[in-house]
């Protein structure tokens, strides 16, 4: 919890004013996918829920709707064993990229579901793009903080 | 590891499950779920406010890299128009004194009459998909949802969320903000030919738009005479022959003619549109550079006559849609410091008591 009100500091603050190509980069999210890639969908989802939760709380869309969006994102993150037995560091920074992207993607569909509707254009394409590689690219670092941050909590 | 999954399993279920009954509570506007966001806000604020802290030089360092060149382009920029608009500025300040002294004179709302508060700009939307900023100032301040946002160029937004002491602005290019404007059309001066009257009772004649066809034919009407020494009834007065002779408008009397229609943003990157422009022959063609204002009324969520831009381009649709109207805003929304809130509850967004 800590850590993620740490995250949520920094996605409040020097990531909402640091914007490459006016796209703000969804830490939240791609640390929900990390804990998904290395735990598992279960652990993945759990994560995703809860910093889902803390995330809606800053936000003007509905509560509970990011935690919704968060938590299967990271439930398909973590359905990486599925395809790759033992998945290498960079499978997994692939996988971080790809299904952080799609999760962002999700997003605006499901604001449009709840009746927010309008936020899916053209400029989703240069988000989700912009997000995979963020996400690809930050992975080692996320890995390392998700595999500090959660290794107390679970037991094997 | 059967029981710890199933253990899981239930916890993601629960989790699942609180999530969508507090989408389901929020979308009903659930004073618990405000009462949740504002709970955290507390708590999380600290946190907040030490990690921008910390984390400042980062940010300084990146608008340094990024923006040095646009930042040093548009001081100049802004020089020259400081320069332009100094004198400016006094003419029109004297215009606004005067028109609201007149308001006033008539009984009529102005702007002047209604109380505000000013407020600064803490932050943006943490989001990719809503176009929003976080103020400094909220309840404590009398601020409530619905209020509209100024600054000093014109309309920003609306307030949506408010806590003690912050608030979240719509901005007015979120695709989910709305609001009933009017445009303000001049149109084109034009001559128009009169049958020569009785100066005692000559009738002014207003200017009329070029798309009116002039051609106006004059049925007999009916008169009363009230003449003192002659008995009281009706007298059909002759029909008037049309004279070749005309009359000019002289200039100055053109008179503006206004149209309501609802302008709507369109997300970011995007110009917002007003539609539902009845073209009546009064109003005449759309022009570019028509200024757009608020257009007030019990149910708007702004008072009327607040700039909110001009009309950049004009996109004829076919049937009886009519026209599109492509704005260009006199706020600049990227880069927003000082904002004025003012005090002005629309009705829609009251509360019940």
């Amino acid at each position: 919890m800590l850590v993620s009100l740490l995250l949520l500091g920094l996605q409040t603050t020097v990531l909402n004013d640091m914007r490459p190509f006016e796209v703000m980069l969804p830490l939240m999210l791609l640390f929900a996918v990390a804990a998904g890639t290395i735990y598992g969908s279960e652990v993945g989802a759990i994560s995703g829920l809860i910093i889902g939760v803390m995330y809606d709380m800053v936000l003007s869309t509905p509560l509970g709707l990011a935690s919704l969006v968060f938590g299967a994102t990271a439930f398909v993150a973590g359905m990486l064993p599925y395809f790759i037995r033992e998945p290498t560091w960079w499978t997994r920074a692939l996988t971080i990229g790809v299904v952080g992207a799609l999760g962002e993607l999700a997003f605006p569909i499901a604001q449009s579901m709840v009746g927010f509707s309008g936020q899916l254009q053209p400029r989703v394409i240069v988000v989700i793009g912009l997000v995979a590689v963020a996400g690809t690219l930050g992975a080692p670092l996320l890995l390392l903080v998700c595999r500090w941050t959660l290794k107390e909590t679970l037991v094997g | 590891m059967p029981v710890r999954s199933m253990k899981s399993r239930r916890i993601m279920a629960l989790l699942a499950l609180t999530s969508i009954i507090l989408i389901t509570l929020d979308l009903q506007g659930s004073s618990a779920t405000r009462a949740l966001r504002s709970t955290f806000g507390t708590i999380f604020r600290p946190i907040e406010s030490v990690t921008r802290v910390v984390t400042r030089p980062a940010s300084n360092a990146w608008y340094g890299i990024t923006h040095y060149n646009d930042v040093t382009a548009e001081n100049e920029l802004l020089r020259e128009k400081i320069a332009q608009q100094e004198g400016a500025a006094v003419a029109a300040a004297a215009s606004v004194r005067l028109s609201q002294e007149l308001l006033a004179l008539n009984g009529l709302p102005t702007l002047a009459g209604i109380n505000s508060v000013s407020a600064q700009v803490i932050g943006d939307s943490p989001s990719n998909f809503v176009q929003s900023v976080e103020i400094d100032q909220g309840t404590e301040s009398g601020i409530k949802v619905g209020m509209p946002v100024l600054n000093a160029a014109g309309l920003v937004g609306k307030i949506t969320q408010v806590f003690a002491n912050r608030a979240v602005v719509m901005l007015i290019t979120d695709p989910q903000y709305a609001l009933s404007v009017k445009i303000i059309n001049t149109p084109k001066p034009t001559t128009t030919t009169l049958p020569l009257q009785d100066p005692a009772t000559a009738v002014t004649v207003v200017s009329v738009p070029e798309t009116i066809d002039p051609q106006v034919t004059i049925p007999p009407v009916a008169v009363t005479s009230n003449i003192a020494g002659f008995t009281p009834g009706s007298i059909v007065a002759p029909r008037t022959p049309i004279i070749s002779s005309s009359l000019t408008i002289p200039p100055g009397s053109n008179v503006s003619v206004r149209e309501t229609g609802v302008l709507e943003g369109r997300g970011a990157g995007r110009v917002p549109t007003v539609r539902f422009i009845d073209t009546a022959q009064r109003f005449g063609v759309v022009q570019a550079g028509s200024p757009i204002v608020t257009a007030g009324g019990s149910l708007s969520l702004a008072p009327p006559d607040i700039v909110v831009g001009t009309v950049s381009r004009v996109r004829e649709r076919l049937g009886t849609a009519g026209p599109l109207l492509e704005i260009d805003i006199v706020a600049d929304l990227s880069n927003l410091s000082f904002v004025r809130i003012l005090l002005y509850q629309p009705i829609t967004e009251r509360t019940a008591p």
